[in-house]
């Protein structure tokens, strides 16, 4: 019997996964539904060399048409508003009806949004897709002040990439850190230090009052009684899992699908894949939910073994990174439960890394340099978490020991 | 017909096993490895983002770029994994004397 698997977004994970499943299995039917009428593409330059010109739309694309045909992956640009899991059916907005064996959901994540009066709504702009991508570059080709709202990763590196466009840039931040729902604040201070002397302006600790529009100028009011005058407004305020169309359904939610160490989630048959997914981690025994390119693509390709029928367990180690000019910050695993953390190093020419251990082992670690200075000890890093290796905390913090020596123990 | 320039990198105890060095020679970056079965030269920049391999690490037969993880066949130069997608280019290597040199075009 032919395996009809329908995948639902049409994002990283989505496409990782289908072809995930045809190398496993030459019969099953794959078509993918996604929300943009574009191939799945990569998000994580837009923000950076997209806006920078260094790289164009046919750059991001992670394969072209004739790869799908050859692996006969179908792709369609619809938008479903109905799900009818009992009888595997969804539901399009022009009244079609897909059926399906088996359904992958990597509806990914959307972009929270500031509280505005109605009147503003379409002035603050955000940025996750192709589209709004083109529409900062082309707006800001003509702004000079520009505020970031949110000083986490997608704010930081847009400023980065405005302030190398000549732009003034101003972010501001609610809290007292830059990045800090998961960065350590003296890692956070370095980059912070960064962005200032490239000449962008740092508030923290302040919230938006108001914001009023006149003459086409934006003024900013703080909660400090301060005001800021600008000419285009960008809002990084954090995301959320795009689960609106499960909400009255069976589908167990929780900060996205509730899924198992094997993509699939409380409905038989259903699996979910990158952002929208809450997934059983079983090294860190817990749920987790993760917006990241590498997770998006290894939960993508373990989901897509599943639908095939190859059981595997998801045990990827989380990793991310972010580049704002030419510094290169990354982490790995967990970083928000530890009893002790190891520091390496103190000068980004060559890396600092922060490791976070418990009861001797490394669960996660963050690290920030210039270029890749960091890369080679954070992949290790993950490499040591994976196994739960007891290290050598001396080898740990000095930087002239290699790391090599600790795998090789 | 042009003619064959092999370069010398360095002697062959100045890399470890399962470990690569960066050379630089006129304008350009290599990265010389040391697999378990022989040495080996791929360019030092990713294909990916313009950034030195030289900080990368060596799996096996596999490089892995340190700032996003794209990884390349250290044989052959193949992108395996994205973001990398464009193959790194690979050069000749030979041991002459405890000494290794790199053909360069």
């Amino acid at each position: 019997m032919k395996n009809n698997v329908i995948i639902l977004g049409g994002g990283q994970a989505g496409i990782f996964a289908a072809r995930e499943i045809r190398q496993n299995s030459s019969e099953s039917n794959i078509k993918i539904l996604g929300e943009e009428n574009l191939l799945p593409y990569e998000r994580p330059p837009l923000s950076k060399d997209f806006l920078l010109d260094k790289k164009n739309e046919e750059d991001l694309y992670f394969h072209s048409t004739d790869v799908l045909k050859n692996e006969n992956i179908e792709f369609e640009n619809i938008s479903i508003n109905k799900v009818d899991f009992e009888n595997k059916k969804l539901f399009a907005k022009n009244d079609d009806v897909y059926s399906y064996d088996s359904l992958l959901i990597s509806t990914g994540s959307e972009n929270k949004k500031l509280s505005l009066d109605n009147n503003l709504k379409n002035d603050v702009y955000y940025l996750r897709n192709l589209e709004e991508a083109k529409k900062i570059k082309e707006i800001v080709s003509n702004k000079n002040k520009i505020t970031i709202v949110g000083g986490g990763f997608i704010g930081l590196e847009i400023a980065s990439s405005l302030s190398q466009l000549q732009k003034k840039v101003t972010v501001i931040e609610i809290g007292n850190q830059l990045m800090g729902r998961i960065i350590p604040k003296q890692i956070a201070d370095i980059v912070q230090n960064t962005h200032i002397e490239h000449g962008n302006e740092i508030i923290l600790n302040k919230q938006i009052e108001k914001i009023t529009k006149k003459n086409g100028i934006y003024e900013i009011l703080l909660n400090d009684n301060s005001l800021i005058e600008t000419d285009f407004i960008i809002a990084g305020i954090g995301s959320t899992p795009s689960v609106k169309l499960f909400e009255n359904t069976n589908l167990k939610l929780d900060n996205g699908i509730v899924t198992n160490q094997f993509c699939e989630t409380s409905i038989k048959d259903v699996y979910a894949a990158g952002d929208v997914s809450n997934f059983y981690h079983p090294l860190y025994e817990r749920n987790m939910r993760l917006e990241s390119y590498q997770h998006a693509q290894n939960h993508g390709i373990c989901a897509g073994k599943n639908i095939a029928g190859v059981k595997t367990e998801y045990t990827s180690i989380p990793w991310m990174w972010s580049d704002q000019f030419n510094l290169n910050l990354q982490l790995t695993g967990i970083c928000d439960d530890y009893d002790e953390i190891i520091e390496r190093g103190n000068d980004i020419n060559n890396g600092v890394i922060h490791f976070f251990l418990k009861n001797k082992i490394i669960r996660g670690a963050c690290g920030l340099g210039i270029a890749g200075k960091v890369g080679r000890d954070i992949r290790i890093t993950s490499k040591l978490t994976e196994k739960n290796t007891i290290v050598d905390k001396q080898i740990l913090a000095d930087q002239n020991q290699k790391l090599n020596k600790l795998i090789q123990k | 017909m042009s003619e064959e320039i092999w370069i010398e990198v360095g002697s062959t105890d100045s890399i470890e096993e399962e470990d690569l060095i960066r050379f630089d020679h006129q304008d350009k970056t290599f990265c010389v490895y040391r697999l378990t079965d022989g040495f080996y030269a791929t360019d030092g920049i990713c294909t990916h983002e313009a950034v030195h391999l030289e900080d990368g690490l060596v799996m096996d037969d596999e490089i892995e770029c340190p700032m996003h993880q794209g990884i390349f066949n250290i044989k052959s130069g193949e992108a395996l994994s994205p973001p990398a997608c464009e193959d790194l280019k690979t050069y000749p290597v030979k041991v002459d004397n405890d000494k290794i040199f790199i053909k360069i075009d």
